[in-house]
Parts: C-alpha cells; sequence; structure tokens
C-alpha cells in the first residue's frame, strides 16, 4: 500500500544501506469533566521515519505524509552527510522470529461503546467513597508498526493499547488512579474505587515531623524514582558518554544484593513486548542488575558499533527525525518477597516532581501525594504534607524487600517496595 | 450543516530542523516534515474531535465529510458545552533578526561545535549540545466564518557539561530559545558557564532540608510563579473542580506586593498570534496587588466559569486545544537585589531550575534549583546542591516579602494533558519567608 519498496530501491542508490519504518493507527478517546463525558476524540495518525547510512554517516528523516517520501528520503541522505563518521558494521538481515504477535489483542476494537463503559465503571467505583469526580479518561487503540531495510529484513507488528485513568477530589484532597494493557481486562470500577479511596482516606491528614522513617513506595511511586535515575544509568550510551554513575561497575554490586532487575521483551502482559526492537535486531532477555551485581548494559547497534559492543536489541523510536535510540521494553524488578504493609511506616502513593531528580548523581527531593501513616497492614492515619530526599542508588543500597502487588506502568513491571530510613521532611 | 451548532479545523504543517551534538561527535543533524489537522464539532452536546494526518490538499467534500465524522463521535457525550463570545483579531509576530532557514544546517552545526568546544574545560567528562528549529504554518477556520492564518518560527539551544571526580557526577546546563530569529551566534559564554557550575558543583554540599527564609532568582521565582499559581488558575481545571482557587476571585491570598500576570501577546517564547481558537491574545493579571483577579480561558472555560477573557488556547500539531499558559511573570517591585539578600538574613539563594509540577487540587507543588548559596547575616556563603521547594498555594503568596527591580524571562516547554508547548516564565529576585526546602539533612 505504501511505497516501501520503491523508497528501498531509490535509497539503495543514494547511500551505502537504507531502512524504512512506517506507523499506523487509530485511536479513540473520551474524556470526563466532572462525572460527565464532555468529548470524544478519534486519531488518525501516520508516521514515516527514513534513515539512510552512507560511510558510516547516519542519516534520519521523518513525514507524516506517505506522498512526501522522496522528500524525507532526501532530507535523510541529507542528514547523513552532516552526521560524523563513525564505525558501522550494517543494519540486520532478516532473523526467523516466531510470528506470533506478543500482547496484542485482534478483537480489541477502537468503539464508542466500550470506552463509555470503561468510563462509566470508573464512575461507579468512585461514587463508593464521599468524593467528587474531577476529570478521567479512557482511550482504546489499535496500531500497526512496519520496518524494512535494503538488506530483505521486513517483519510487521500490530499493537492494541487500552487505558483509563480518573482523578477525584474530597475538599482539597486529591486522588487518582489509571489503568493500561493491551487486553480489556481492566477493570475500571477497582480503578474508580482506588481513585475515591485516596482522595477521601487523605482527607484530614495529620502533620508529622521531619526526621527518619520506614517508607514504602507504592508501584507507581518506585517506578518515577526508578524511570528518572536508574534507567538512564544503565544506557550504554549514556555510560560511554561519561554520564552514568554506573559507568565503571560492571561486575560490582550496586544495590541490595537481595535485588535483580531484568528487561523481558518477551513478557506477556507487557505494554512494550516484541520480537524484535526498533532497527529490527532481535530482542533478548537481558540482565541489568543480578542479585545485586551489575551485568549489563543497553545498547543500539549504532552505540554498539561505535564502541565494539554488540547490540542488546533495546532500541526504541525516540529518536530525532523519528530515529532508534537506546531505551526498554519490560523492565522487571525481582527480589524477596514480603507484607511490606504489616509494620509501621509512611506509605507513598506517588511523588510530585520526580522528573526534578539529579539524573547523574541520583539525589531527588520529592512531595509526598497520598502518604499515610501505615500500621498492622492499615492505613491508619492520612498525612498532610511532607516532603522526602535522598538518593536513588543508597536508597535501594539496603531495602527491606518487595510487596507481591506487581504492576505494568509503562515499560516498568514494578511491585511496592520497603525502604528503611529515609528523610522525611515534614511541617 | 445540519445539527452541527460549530465546527473548527486547526491545520498546521511544516518542518522542524535539529542538529545533536555529543562530545563532539554530531549524532544526528536533520529535517524532518509534518501535516497535522484538528477538526472539533459541536452538535447537541459536547465536543467530537477528529485529528488527521496529511490534511494539506483535501477536498472540500471530504473536509465536510471529516466534520460530519467528528460530530458523529460526539454521540455519547453528556456534558452540553458552550461558547462564549470571541474577540477576533491576530498580531503581528515580531520580525526575526536573521532567519534561521536562511542558514546552512551546516553552519549552523559548525556554530554549535563552538558553543559546545568552549564546554570542555578541566573537569568536564561530557558535553552536550543541540540545536531545534521548527516552523509552523497554521491555518485555522471556524463555522461563524472567522479565520487565521500565519507562519511562525521558534528556535533555540541547549548545552549541558559532566563534570567528574572521584566517582561523583554534577552538570551544568544553559538554555536559550526565541522567536526572534538565529540565537546561536556569540553564544560560546553559554558553554563555559554551564561548565564552569558542574565543575563548581562537585564541590558543593547537600543542603539542608527544613524551613527557611529563601531568596528566588528570576528563572526559579519565574517557574515558581508557572507551578504555584499559573496552572491553578488554568479554566479547565477551575471547571472541573480541580482547582484550589476554584469560587477565590476577588480573595487576598498573597501579599499585596504580589502581582502575576499570563500574558500570550507579550513578544516572548510563549508568544501567540492568536489563540487555537482563532481568538485575539491578551494579558490577565491572575493576581492583583495579592488578590486572585483573573482565570486563564479558552471559549468554553470562560462560559462555564467567567472571570477572565478567552484566548488561552494553545495547542500542539495534531492536537485538541488546551487552556494553558504563556508568558507567566511576577511583576518588578522596588527593592535592590542586595537589599533582599540583606532582609533574608539567614537562609538561602537558590538560582536556576530543574523544573518543577503541581497538584492544583491538592494545591501543593514543589520544583527543583539547579544551585544555591547559604546566607549568613546577610551575606551569601557557600555553595549548595540539589535544593528543592515546596509550598501550599494558598499560603505561599502570603510569604513573599520582598521582589526586586528587575524582571528577567526564560523559555522553556510546559506539559500538561501529553502535550509540550513552549512557554516563558519570569520574575524579579523574590525573598520568601519561612519556606519549606527539601535537603538531605534536617535541622
Amino acid at each position: 500500500m505504501y511505497p516501501i519498496e520503491e523508497i528501498l530501491r531509490k535509497g539503495a542508490v543514494l547511500a551505502d544501506e537504507v531502512e524504512v519504518y512506517l506507523t499506523e493507527g487509530v485511536a479513540l478517546s473520551g474524556e470526563l469533566k466532572r462525572a460527565q463525558v464532555s468529548r470524544v476524540a478519534e486519531s488518525r495518525y501516520f508516521s514515516l521515519s527514513v534513515r539512510t547510512i552512507k560511510d558510516g554517516r547516519i542519516g534520519n528523516s521523518q513525514s507524516s505524509n506517505p506522498r512526501d517520501w522522496e522528500k524525507c528520503l532526501d532530507a535523510s541522505v541529507a542528514s547523513s552527510t552532516l552526521a560524523t563518521e563513525q564505525t558501522w558494521n550494517g543494519l540486520p538481515h532478516p532473523a526467523k522470529l516466531d510470528s506470533r504477535p506478543i500482547a496484542f489483542d485482534p478483537s480489541l476494537t477502537p468503539d464508542n461503546d466500550i470506552m463509555l463503559g470503561l468510563l462509566e465503571g470508573m464512575i461507579e467505583g468512585a461514587s463508593s467513597h464521599p468524593v467528587e469526580v474531577t476529570s478521567g479518561g479512557a482511550s482504546l487503540s489499535v496500531q500497526n508498526t512496519t520496518l524494512a531495510n535494503s538488506n530483505g529484513l521486513f517483519y510487521s507488528r500490530p499493537r492494541s493499547d487500552v487505558s483509563a485513568s480518573i482523578e477525584t477530589i474530597r475538599e482539597n484532597s486529591t486522588g487518582y488512579e489509571f489503568g493500561n494493557s493491551y487486553t480489556m481486562d481492566l477493570d475500571p470500577v477497582s480503578i474508580g474505587d482506588r481513585a475515591g479511596f485516596l482522595a477521601s482516606a487523605s482527607y484530614g491528614g495529620i502533620d508529622i515531623s521531619s526526621g527518619p522513617y520506614d517508607v514504602v513506595l507504592s508501584p507507581v511511586a518506585f517506578a518515577q524514582l526508578i524511570g528518572a535515575v536508574l534507567l538512564p544509568a544503565l544506557s550504554g550510551r549514556n555510560v560511554h558518554a561519561g554520564r552514568s554513575k554506573l559507568a565503571n561497575s560492571l561486575g560490582d554490586q550496586v544495590i541490595d544484593p537481595a535485588l535483580s532487575l531484568s528487561d523481558d521483551p518477551f513478557l506477556e502482559k507487557g505494554l512494550a513486548s516484541t520480537r524484535w526492537d526498533a532497527e529490527g535486531v532481535p530482542t533478548r532477555h537481558l540482565s541489568f542488575i543480578r542479585k545485586g551485581v551489575l551485568e549489563h548494559f543497553s545498547y543500539d547497534l549504532k552505540t554498539a558499533y561505535r564502541y565494539g559492543k554488540e547490540s542488546t536489541g533495546s532500541a526504541v523510536r525516540t529518536g530525532h527525525g523519528g530515529g532508534p535510540a537506546i531505551g526498554n521494553h519490560n523492565v522487571i524488578i525481582d527480589g524477596p518477597r514480603m507484607d511490606v504493609m504489616e509494620d509501621e511506616a509512611i506509605y507513598i502513593q506517588d511523588v510530585v516532581g520526580a522528573h526534578t531528580a539529579n539524573p547523574l548523581s541520583g539525589d531527588f527531593s520529592v512531595e509526598l501525594t497520598n502518604p499515610f501513616r501505615i500500621s498492622g497492614g492499615t492505613y491508619e492515619k492520612p498525612v498532610r504534607k511532607a516532603m522526602m530526599s535522598g538518593n536513588v542508588f543508597d536508597m535501594l543500597g539496603d531495602t527491606s524487600g518487595l510487596g507481591r502487588d506487581d504492576r505494568v506502568i509503562g515499560s516498568l513491571v514494578v511491585p511496592s517496595i520497603r525502604l528503611k530510613k529515609q528523610h522525611i521532611i515534614g511541617t | 450543516m445540519d445539527g452541527i451548532r460549530y465546527y473548527d479545523i486547526r491545520h498546521v504543517c511544516g518542518q522542524s530542523t535539529h542538529i545533536e551534538i555529543d562530545n563532539g561527535v554530531i549524532e544526528s543533524a536533520g529535517t524532518s516534515f509534518f501535516d497535522h489537522a484538528v477538526i472539533r464539532a459541536l452538535s447537541t452536546k459536547g465536543w467530537g474531535i477528529l485529528t488527521v494526518d496529511n490534511f494539506g490538499g483535501t477536498p472540500e467534500k471530504e473536509r465536510e465529510r471529516l466534520i460530519r465524522d467528528a460530530a458523529r463521535i460526539a454521540a455519547i457525550t453528556a456534558q452540553e458545552v458552550s461558547l462564549a463570545d470571541a474577540t477576533r483579531g491576530i498580531r503581528g509576530i515580531p520580525p526575526m533578526h536573521e532567519d534561521p532557514r536562511e542558514v546552512s544546517i551546516g553552519e549552523k552545526a559548525e556554530i554549535m561545535l563552538s558553543i559546545e568546544q568552549a564546554a570542555r574545560i578541566e573537569g568536564i567528562v561530557n558535553t552536550r549540545a543541540n540545536y531545534t528549529e521548527r516552523f509552523e504554518e497554521v491555518t485555522f477556520q471556524d463555522s461563524s466564518g472567522a479565520s487565521e492564518q500565519y507562519g511562525m518560527c521558534r528556535s533555540g539551544f541547549g548545552i549541558m557539561a559532566v563534570a567528574s571526580r572521584a566517582g561523583s557526577l554534577q552538570m551544568g546546563y544553559e538554555r536559550r530559545h526565541s522567536i526572534r530569529g538565529l540565537n546561536i551566534r556569540h553564544q560560546q559564554e553559554c558553554g563555559r558557564s554551564a561548565a564552569e557550575r558542574a565543575v563548581a558543583l562537585l564541590s558543593a554540599r547537600p543542603a539542608r532540608g527544613g524551613t527557611m527564609n529563601a531568596v528566588l532568582d528570576p528563572e526559579l521565582a519565574g517557574v515558581f510563579a508557572h507551578e504555584a499559581v499559573g496552572h491553578a488558575s488554568e479554566g479547565d481545571l477551575i471547571q472541573e473542580g480541580n482547582s484550589v482557587l476554584r469560587g477565590k476571585r476577588g480573595e487576598r491570598i498573597g501579599s499585596p506586593i504580589v502581582t502575576i500576570v499570563d500574558d500570550p501577546s507579550l513578544p516572548e517564547f510563549g508568544f501567540e498570534p492568536c489563540d487555537a481558537e482563532g481568538c485575539r491574545v491578551e494579558r490577565t493579571e491572575i493576581i492583583r496587588k495579592g488578590v486572585v483577579a483573573g482565570f486563564l480561558h479558552s471559549r468554553e472555560t470562560l462560559a462555564a466559569v467567567g472571570n477572565g477573557h478567552a484566548g488561552n488556547a494553545r495547542a500542539m500539531p495534531g492536537e485538541p486545544p488546551l487552556v494553558r499558559m504563556s508568558n507567566t511573570f511576577i511583576e518588578a517591585g522596588e527593592s535592590s537585589t542586595d537589599e533582599l539578600i540583606a532582609e533574608c538574613r539567614t537562609g538561602i539563594l537558590l538560582k536556576g531550575s530543574r523544573g518543577g509540577q503541581v497538584d492544583p487540587g491538592r494545591g501543593v507543588f514543589q520544583f527543583n534549583a539547579e544551585y544555591g548559596y547559604l546566607i549568613d547575616h546577610g551575606e551569601c556563603t557557600s555553595m549548595v546542591r540539589d535544593v528543592s521547594l515546596s509550598g501550599e498555594i494558598l499560603q505561599t503568596l502570603h510569604s513573599i516579602r520582598l521582589c526586586s527591580k528587575e524582571r528577567l524571562m526564560h523559555q522553556g516547554y510546559c506539559g500538561k494533558g501529553g502535550q509540550s508547548v513552549p512557554v516563558s516564565d519570569g520574575a524579579p529576585h523574590v525573598l520568601l519567608a519561612d519556606a519549606v526546602v527539601g535537603g538531605h539533612v534536617s535541622d
């Protein structure tokens, strides 16, 4: 349907190698204002990225218009003339891969009634608490991605996605909850119920004094801090560029020996599962940290060729001009499980300002969202306002244990975690 | 069209150019193209919105079909949307002193390499520079016959330097963005100052957390205005009941020396010739002398909430408009910066910004300084790092004791609802009493 063969043919004349990455899809989304549906949006999108390589110089260009493919190809070739030359050992050749899609539900369709069911379910769930719904949304999307290159590689991959979220308020206490899956297994009532609980139970918070407290980070709060600091430190590009605190620590114990961190691209419930990465390298299970010891960093082809390493199949499409860059698929944190809620602690549902953490040093200082004093497995008292300061690397150095509540949050699959004596600033 | 009481089409096409340099290597440089349209329709109740790519050249009959498609998907909406009357008109786009499109990408890459080179001083282990340039051709039309058309270019650069010593890493960065044309010439000093800050931060101590007096520099005080007040004044959050400023118009929430403004007509990075609904853009005083004076609005939120004027609907290409800030600032005061430091007596001077975030419904915000200096007996002393501040919207403006005379604006991007739009924030130096500072050691 699209001129993939033509781009490859013409591109082969202009450059040593050519690659086409094409994504098209439809997304339907509905939004709540208070407890009413206020708008429905349908998005029909298309994106073409062309990468060319000539004499070790890599060029990229992107267009939202398939009719513009020649302009896009020319811009990609022009882009390659500007890039610095580097060692380049070629785009991948086709591999024999399992052709069955992962994390894809062919029965999922962007349908108004299904979406309305999600929104109404969340409102129903929230209504069991004395809260008001302020906003919310649900979306259903399907897309198809095709990757082809001048070595004869031609892969195609469908994806489906369903997501739902809702915000609630009781006076000035707010609650937010969301869910995300590739299939219709979300329970909108329980999403609404949790958002309602958080706003309602946070009402009438007490002040606490500053000092060291044992802390339980929910999967959401934990994912925020790991995403801001730990994942960038594992990227091969940051490692070789001098931007990773872990650069010289391969083989060393870098976090608590009870914890392991890996990327599983084949996870059935993972939202970013795939058998080939964004430049066609077959994906693999990648162990970053095993029992506290740093084992691997992640690489795409460009970084691997430059530093004499091997691609770990970690490329995703977040680069300029729609080009590939190092990312991850489903990063899993594992270790001994425990009842994290049993002993006294401050429970933290989410944090405000994780993106302001220092990604190099790991230092952070964030405001807490829905903090509670917990004991004996129950939320004893809400805390009105508090901050938490620390260092992500130090924080993971000596932990108490992980919860049993693993949750898929974007490209992370994490449980809650119990931490010892964290620095809390009260009021 | 039958049954459709309103529709509009906003079509944005253009091209973006980038240059990315990492440790002296041009990692990537080139141009990409986009063509997106958003078609919104109102029939009986709420919005139906269709976003499509490659809208350019769509025949009239097909446009009508897309408008009907947009109206059709709105069938499940229940909320009745009304639109307030709009003042129309487009403001002149400030002229560019040098059109970036007329300078070759090769020359721009050479200039960026020289800025990056300037950051390579002793102690620096990594330097990274990026240049972005985006030209947008915008066409707006609605069912009332209103139509606007303009082309606008935004460009700018960032430079980051990483310093390392004994396993410790620190960074310094500078960024400059503009609507006034190519701004990368003669900016090597930015590279050097980013590098010197990174090296200096290696010797800085972590801040001591607790409640203390704080002087914020214009960049950080601008972020403070943006996070602590700007978001909570957005009409959609007020309408949803998700802002502590809801129902507060006319109430005093701050000291009489505090006036906070949003002004998309100001020729700064958040400038818009007209908003994403084709409305004339104007200055809004959100807080006037400590009193809540107005909110930021789209036509929908103005009709639902009142207090203000439309003109703050903004959108990324291919995304529906949301109520957004533009150029947000605290008005200058009458003191000198030295007077602020002296008046602070014992506390902290906070400089630069690593960003911030707010929960407007709860009324709590957080933002992070790039670095700071302890103030002891009215004088700046040692350097500290990793300092953040948090506060409560309804209390914090009462704590502003003094504002200095000079206001400065800084450019950046603001995220909301998955969309990122260009903004500028600004302020004079501001003295904040009893600020809650997050640091690694408690009092």
